[in-house]
């Protein structure tokens, strides 16, 4: 893992297309922004992870209960 | 194409049914080609099989069925991704989650949705704010449930 220690106001560029800045520093929590064109997704690494775990959760599921998929569908219908 | 999968068997999937998701799903970045199986009765879910995977398989659910109020708007990186900008061309479903140990407690993945363009059969999985459940409660009455083990009379299908 490459380590860079910055202050407030600067920054660090990631490739010609991603800068990220520094833009405080208070009480243990650091406020990051981040210059990306749209094309480029962005999120907290924590909700990503949510989601791919469920993903791993929710693959290859061993039964389905198709009894209660039909009540599901007849509640739907009635 | 010939494909083989774990729960159903050789299946014989023609081109136009293929659904390839460039990024592929979270967790699963090296598989990108799907399809989707459909039972033929009325329950009202389907299967999103891996063609590149054999025993990869999800279940999956139009959201609207179950939760009428769930809307999103797809971002334009994703719309870039799935090259379509046409709300038309656009399907939704969300994965469930069936826990082996207790089926009747299944949820649905509403954070993590499945946006499809039917025109380029390209997808994406989105990513929601955190204020969306990743295990909405798919059944709200806790009834008691006779599970089925997987039967092979699943057929591809060229829509969602």
């Amino acid at each position: 893992m490459l380590v860079l220690t910055r202050r407030r106001g600067e920054g660090v560029a990631l490739g010609p297309d991603i800068r990220v800045v520094i833009l405080d520093v208070k009480g243990g929590q650091v406020r990051l922004g981040i210059e990306a064109s749209p094309s480029i997704e962005v999120h907290r690494d924590e909700v990503y992870a949510r989601i791919q775990d469920e993903n791993r959760v929710a693959a290859c599921p061993r039964v389905v209960p198709v009894d209660a998929f039909h009540r599901l569908a007849r509640r739907l219908v009635g | 194409m010939n494909i083989r999968s774990t729960r159903f068997g050789a299946l014989d999937i023609a081109d136009h049914m293929i659904l390839t998701f460039p990024g592929g799903i979270l967790g699963f970045p090296d598989w990108t080609r799907y399809v989707v199986l459909e039972h033929h009765t009325e329950a009202p879910f389907k299967w999103l099989q891996c063609l590149d995977e054999p025993d990869l398989a999800f279940v999956i659910m139009d959201p609207a069925l179950f939760k009428p109020d769930y809307r999103l708007s797809v971002p334009p990186d994703a719309l870039g991704e799935i090259q379509s900008s046409a709300p038309e061309d656009l399907g939704l479903v969300v994965i469930l989650t069936i826990p082996s140990e207790d089926p009747s407690t299944i949820t649905a993945n509403l954070r993590g949705p499945l946006v499809i363009s039917h025109r380029t059969r390209l997808g994406k999985q989105l990513v929601l704010p955190d204020d969306v459940p990743t295990r909405y409660p798919l059944f709200s009455a806790l009834t008691p449930i006779h599970a089925e083990p997987n039967r092979r009379q699943w057929q591809p299908v060229a829509s969602l």
